[in-house]
Parts: structure tokens; C-alpha cells; sequence
């Protein structure tokens, strides 16, 4: 039967949740220690080996590691054209499989 | 020597060129797929651009393809009785 929702009679309508749900935020605390874990196999391998690479030292100078970020960061991302600046990371293309860590300061 | 055995545990559709290119020089063809390189800054390097795709351990070997796929075989549930005879010989050689 026909029911006249906005989805069907709009144009757009986004049904993408505005915010993410816990375990989605367990996964994405899981994948940013992942991450944390590849950077130090790979800073400890060199370590013991007496080579240094500039991508790993950059990350260490420029990155917090997941412990460091404030949840803030964790979960939403800058963004200009909102109201609070923030929004949810999951807006982010490709969300999961990028690193997104770092935000303007004072935002 | 050391090495880094790199597992690919995400795939890169849908990203940047780059990140499939970076994949293809490692060896990395499909999803568990795993390949081992030798540590050095420039595999380094290369790990830290599919990082977020990857699982990476450092181990003093490398193994043969066959040796990681033997890794995860199955135990059989049984094994095959041997004589006396047979077990002493075995231990002994």
C-alpha cells in the first residue's frame, strides 16, 4: 500500500544518521588502534635495524595516538558550513579506511 | 635479517589511485593476502601510505607461500597409530 512518506514524495532526503551509534564508535576506536599498532611495528622494526623513515617520525611528531584524541576528535570532524563547525566522521568519505585525527586549532 | 610480513585485510576500491598502486608494489593482490619484505625506511614508507588497509608483524623469516598457507590448515581430528617399533625409530633418528 502506498503511504506518503517524505522519502518517497521529496527529492533529496538524506537517511543518513545525523550521529553514530556505539558500536560504530567501538569500531572506530578499534581501527584508530590498528593504526596506532602498524606505526609502532613499523618505528620498532627500523629502531632495531638503526634506520629512522620520515613518515614514521612525522606521524609520531604530528598524530596522537588514539589514548591522546579527546572524543571530540575522535567522532567528528571540522567542518565550516555547520552550525557547531562539527560533524559527524561518518559523513567523511571513505571513513573507514582514512586517517582523520587532526583539526583546526581553537575548533 | 628481519622482515615485515604484511597482511591485507582491507581492500582500496573506491580510494585514491595511490593507495592500489602502493598495494600492487608490495605484492598485494587480494584481501589476506600476505607478502614479506625485508625491513627498510623505503618499505616503510610504502606500509605507512595503506596503513589503515593493512596488518603488519615483524618476524625474522620469511615464508614461502605455501608455509602461510599451511598456517591455517584445519587440525585433521585424528592421528595414525604407530607401533613401538616404528615411534622408537622415529625418535631416534
Amino acid at each position: 500500500m502506498f503511504k506518503s512518506t517524505q522519502a518517497l514524495f521529496g527529492g533529496l532526503l538524506w537517511k543518513t544518521p545525523w550521529r553514530l551509534s556505539s558500536p560504530q564508535k567501538a569500531r572506530q576506536r578499534k581501527r584508530l588502534r590498528s593504526v596506532d599498532r602498524v606505526v609502532d611495528t613499523l618505528s620498532a622494526a627500523l629502531e632495531r635495524n638503526g634506520q629512522t623513515s620520515k613518515a614514521v617520525t612525522r606521524w609520531y611528531a604530528e598524530m596522537p595516538r588514539e589514548e591522546e584524541m579527546l572524543p571530540k576528535d575522535k567522532y567528528t570532524l571540522f567542518d565550516k558550513k555547520e552550525k557547531s563547525y562539527r560533524k559527524s566522521i561518518h559523513k567523511l568519505p571513505k571513513w573507514t579506511r582514512v586517517s582523520q585525527r587532526v583539526n583546526p586549532p581553537g575548533f | 635479517m628481519a622482515f615485515f610480513r604484511i597482511t591485507l585485510l582491507r581492500s582500496a576500491i573506491g580510494l585514491p589511485r595511490r593507495s592500489t598502486d602502493v598495494l600492487k608494489a608490495l605484492g598485494l593482490k587480494k584481501r589476506m593476502a600476505t607478502v614479506f619484505h625485508a625491513v627498510s625506511p623505503s618499505v616503510a614508507g610504502q606500509i605507512m601510505k595503506v596503513k589503515e588497509l593493512v596488518q603488519v608483524e615483524e618476524c625474522q623469516y620469511r615464508l614461502t607461500k605455501q608455509e602461510v598457507h599451511l598456517e591455517r590448515k584445519p587440525d585433521p581430528g585424528y592421528y595414525l597409530e604407530k607401533s613401538a617399533v616404528e615411534q622408537r625409530s622415529e625418535s631416534s633418528s
